[in-house]
């Protein structure tokens, strides 16, 4: 895998984990609001 | 305005990757592009050093404030949180080991002593899950987590130096208080280091408000997972 390979793989894998995060932080007001 | 702030953190960390890539070159005597590892391993350290303090100072807060749980809450996800990145801190240092000095693991003291500090907040964790009682638990996991404000130090920063030996280069701050480092690379070293910690404080405060939920349905008579 070239430079730009690897470049794009940090920028997919920090994509993926911040959306992963974004959906929990919706998912846990949720639950906020259902208590 | 408080839903742009994570995509704010986005763009931040998007910046620094292209950063690393981009904008910094490489460092003079490492192989290929090793050095850029350097833009994750350091910063994602330093995440964890600042977790492990932030979780004595909750610690202290909860054994000396009133004895409020989410206090207690805050010492745990903090020791989680930090756990992980300790541990990503040491998986990305040892890659950046097997090309540099050809193995893994190289017995480098700063390798043991953050290995020992993942032993140590990994205990953390296991004496807050073998008590049964939760506020005996709380009370030992805080002493745990006060203690861990003494011991964090040394395992970071005072035991890797005292041993004369070290194939780690200087380091950011060297022995003479110089940073002897190129600017573009130091500038995304910093940037680095800074939107990891904020990336810290986004996941705990996530991590907080689960085991609040865990705690009240427990209460309740339900639960999601134990926590403590």
């Amino acid at each position: 895998m070239g430079d730009n390979g690897v470049l794009i793989a940090n920028l997919v894998i920090w994509t993926g984990i911040f959306l992963y995060l974004l959906y929990l932080d919706r998912k846990v007001r949720d639950l906020e609001r259902d208590r | 305005m408080k839903r742009l702030l994570p995509w704010l953190l986005w763009i931040w960390i998007t910046l620094v990757i292209l950063g690393a890539f981009l904008y910094a070159p490489l460092a003079e005597g490492f192989i290929g592009d090793s050095s850029r590892i350097l833009f994750f391993h350091v910063p994602m350290a330093w995440s964890a050093f600042v977790a492990f303090i932030a979780a004595g100072v909750w610690s202290a807060r909860f054994l000396f404030g009133g004895r409020q749980a989410h206090h207690d809450r805050a010492a745990a996800a903090a020791v989680e949180v930090g756990l992980v990145f300790c541990i990503l801190a040491t998986a990305s240092g040892s890659i950046w080991a097997k090309v540099m000095w050809g193995a893994y693991w190289n017995w480098d003291p700063r390798q043991v002593w953050i290995t020992v500090a993942i032993l140590f907040y990994g205990a953390y964790l296991t004496l807050r899950s073998a008590v049964l009682d939760r506020e005996t638990a709380r009370r030992l996991a805080g002493a745990y987590g006060v203690l861990g404000l003494v011991v964090a130090p040394f395992l970071f920063f005072i035991l890797p130096r005292m041993t004369g030996f070290t194939l780690h280069p200087e380091p950011v701050l060297n022995q003479a208080g110089k940073v002897e480092m190129n600017p573009q690379m130091l500038q995304v070293l910093i940037a680095g280091s800074l939107a990891f910690m904020v990336l810290f404080f986004w996941i705990h405060r996530l991590r907080c408000r689960i085991a609040a939920i865990s705690e009240a349905r427990e209460a309740a008579g339900g639960g999601l997972t134990s926590h403590g």
